[in-house]
């Protein structure tokens, strides 16, 4: 009993851990990277065009990322640190934001203490600064103005690739924008008249319910039928042999009564004997009300009879 | 004294009186209206009441900027009104349906169950005629689930599908629930013929505790996993349910189908009421989603009644027919529309009670409008 209780203990902590861990700093990517800026890239608070670096948020949930690091060097996990306690490090639910590779983080919490160089690996470690929580590999020959890219063909699977070719920046962009249109809108162009969504609904309305019937016809109602059928079959059986037992003894005090009296009163009586009990609508089923008839003279509750009682000589 | 008269001018111009128009005339006649019938007519008072008020406070014309409308952020109005615009109170009533729903009626006789999902016909009725008439899908969807008959459902596809016709549509929904009876009867009659409403159905076997219990777990796997969008609505019905049933959550069932469902009543009828503000609800497109509420209403009526009378086709055993009159049921409005059918198949047959077997259709309508809302929340969401 106490293992069991501790297994499921454990897979409540587990389950509540999963559920954690969708608005954990896992679901950060490096969305986007631009190693070299030409004249018409991103420019930095300080006026200068460099490299950036993009991290989007996957998750549906607000994802905080001071205290995570941001570096080139497998071998140098923890170069750039994200800065703790500034507040705009907390990226909401599917928003992205720029990193500047300005080569000196003490510009500002969103610069890196190095430079993006072509060829290079560009990594996003976890507060812990051992768990890579993702990465992008900027290809050798990367023109300048140029990004390299992750997108989602559908961002509700949340299954970012990269793209293999150089890419116009898009940054502050969320991957995959270009299905922005809404559900609706896109309803409203394929299905128009709304028959398709009608008849769809319609069948998983009725599918659903019908599985609920099918659900409980096979695990209650079925088992109830066949349980009350085994219940009736040895009392019919039984009531069968009763009334076929008996038969000679009503049939012969039926010619007994007739012979004896032979008015219509009782040939009435008798007939209607002979249709209830043919007919089994002789109730023999009491109504099981219990009656109280009070007594005035009743003194069982009296409390002079709780009084000590005085020997008497 | 200058000084007096011009403070009282300045005043003035703060009054209620300085800043009406007809339609918050309008607006609070309507919320009076609403309070009258409950109180006269007994008709949906719960509800009714709570909405009749809040229209008139949300309609007091008022100085905008003193940060007290219901659409100022911040004010008071405002943060109650956080539970209907982001969804939190119809869940909470869901919680409390389940703890009060007994759902043997519809564990005895598990076909009933179809009613049930035939009678959101209703809703999908009218969402096609809303596109025809112009409404976007989202808005389409919103104003569709009318026909569900259950204004928690309303509240939490209209917030989540098309959040300015909000108000509308949970008026509309409230309205039409407590017009159940003037709705439904002629309908009923018109559709059923004598032999019909005659008939008498068997007696529901006995339900055990068991069954009780493992239904609400198997039926919101089962509905869950088919529509998870549906889930907030259905977890919380069914987790309710499990309250009531597992014998051993007595105060928790207790708690949450007596004080939290009056809590949340109360503010989400107040705050559904005070959010129909003059100048965003007396729009043609109320008036619109007022007559495709109740379009939807009579439709998920029809299809229930017709339903039956389709379904009997398939029934040989003549004592296991079921009594059309029941049909009408499968639109949520728990117990309304199963009252309806007792009244409507007494006045047949005094002593013919489709009451308890009314009752199965129509808590299957709740779990059919919460599957509905939750396909046409993944669909148009």
């Amino acid at each position: 009993m106490m293992k069991h209780r501790i297994i499921a203990t454990v897979a409540v902590l587990l389950a509540f851990c999963a559920g954690a861990r969708s608005q954990n700093v896992i679901d950060l990517i490096v969305s986007e990277v631009m190693a070299e800026s030409d004249s018409l890239s991103l420019v930095d608070d300080y006026g200068r065009r460099n490299g950036w670096i993009e991290i989007f948020n996957t998750s549906q949930g607000t994802v905080n990322l001071g205290g995570c690091y941001l570096t080139d060097d497998r071998d140098n996990l923890k170069k750039s640190l994200i800065q703790k306690g500034d507040l705009r490090t907390q990226l909401g639910p599917r928003q992205s934001i720029v990193f500047f590779a300005s080569g000196d983080s003490s510009d500002g919490t969103f610069y890196t203490s190095f430079t993006i160089r072509p060829g290079s690996t560009i990594y996003l470690v976890s507060n812990d600064g051992r768990t890579i929580v993702d990465s992008i590999e900027v290809p050798q020959d990367l023109p300048a103005g140029m990004s390299v890219t992750k997108i989602a063909e559908d961002l509700k699977q949340m299954d970012f690739r990269t793209v293999p070719q150089p890419v116009k920046p898009t940054p502050y962009a969320s991957a995959g924008a270009h299905s922005a249109e809404s559900k609706a809108q896109k309803i409203a162009e394929s299905d128009p008249h709304g028959w398709t969504l009608t008849v769809t609904s319609v069948s998983v309305v009725f599918c659903a319910l019908a599985i609920l019937w099918f659900l409980f016809w096979i695990l209650f109602e079925r088992p109830a039928k066949q349980k009350a059928k085994a219940k009736d079959k040895p009392a019919a059986q039984k009531k069968t042999a009763v009334k076929g037992g008996k038969e000679d003894e009503i049939a012969a005090a039926v010619a007994l009564a007739l012979d004896m009296d032979g008015n219509g009163e009782t040939y009435a009586a008798i007939a209607m004997a002979l249709h209830l009990q043919l007919t089994d609508c002789v109730h023999d089923t009491e109504p099981y009300f219990i009656t109280i008839k009070r007594s005035s003279s009743s003194d069982w509750n009296d409390k002079t009879q709780n009084f000590r009682k005085y020997p008497t000589r | 004294m200058e000084q007096i008269i011009s403070s009282l001018q300045q005043f003035w111009q703060f009054t209620g009186f300085a800043n009406c128009q007809w339609q918050n005339i309008a607006m609070i006649v309507i919320g009076i209206a609403f309070i009258t019938v409950a109180i006269l007519k007994e008709w949906e008072p719960l509800l009714l009441v709570p909405i009749g008020f809040g229209m008139i406070i949300g309609n007091i014309p008022m100085f905008p900027g003193l940060n007290i409308g219901i659409y100022e952020n911040g004010s008071v109005l405002n943060t109650l009104y956080q539970g209907v615009k982001m969804g939190w109170y119809p869940p909470l009533i869901f919680l409390g349906i389940g703890a009060m729903t007994d759902f043997s009626a519809l564990i005895s006789q598990p076909r009933l169950i179809l009613i049930g999902a035939a009678a959101q016909m209703g809703i999908f009725g009218a969402y096609l005629l809303a596109l025809a008439c112009g409404f976007m899908p989202n808005e389409a969807g919103a104003i569709g689930i009318i026909g569900g008959a259950d204004g928690p459902t309303a509240i939490f596809l209209s917030s989540k599908l098309a959040p300015d016709l909000m108000g509308a549509i949970a008026v509309s929904a409230y309205s039409y629930m407590a017009l159940v009876p003037v709705i439904q009867r002629p309908i009923m009659l018109a559709l059923t013929t004598k032999k019909e409403r005659l008939i008498r159905m068997p007696a529901p076997r006995q339900v055990s505790q068991k069954e009780k219990i493992i239904f609400p777990i198997i039926g919101f796997l089962t509905t869950a996993f088919i529509v998870p969008s549906g889930l907030p609505l259905l977890g919380m019905l069914f987790f309710g349910n499990l309250l009531k049933e597992s014998g051993v959550t007595r105060r928790l069932a207790e708690a949450a189908r007596g004080p939290i469902v009056d809590i949340v009543t109360i503010l989400i009828g107040l705050t559904v009421g005070a959010s129909t503000q003059a100048d965003k609800f007396l729009t043609g497109k109320s008036l619109l989603i007022f007559g495709l509420g109740l379009l939807s209403f009579v439709i998920a009526t029809t299809c229930g009644v017709l339903f039956v009378k389709l379904f009997n086709l398939f029934i040989r055993d003549p004592k296991r027919k079921i009594n059309p009159l029941i049909g009408n049921a499968g639109v949520s409005a728990v117990p309304d529309s199963a009252r309806v059918s007792e009244v409507v198949g007494r006045e047949s047959d005094p002593t013919n009670h489709l009451l308890m077997h009314a009752m199965g259709p129509n808590v299957a309508g709740v779990i059919g409008s919460a599957v509905a809302a939750g396909i046409l929340l993944s669909f148009l969401g």
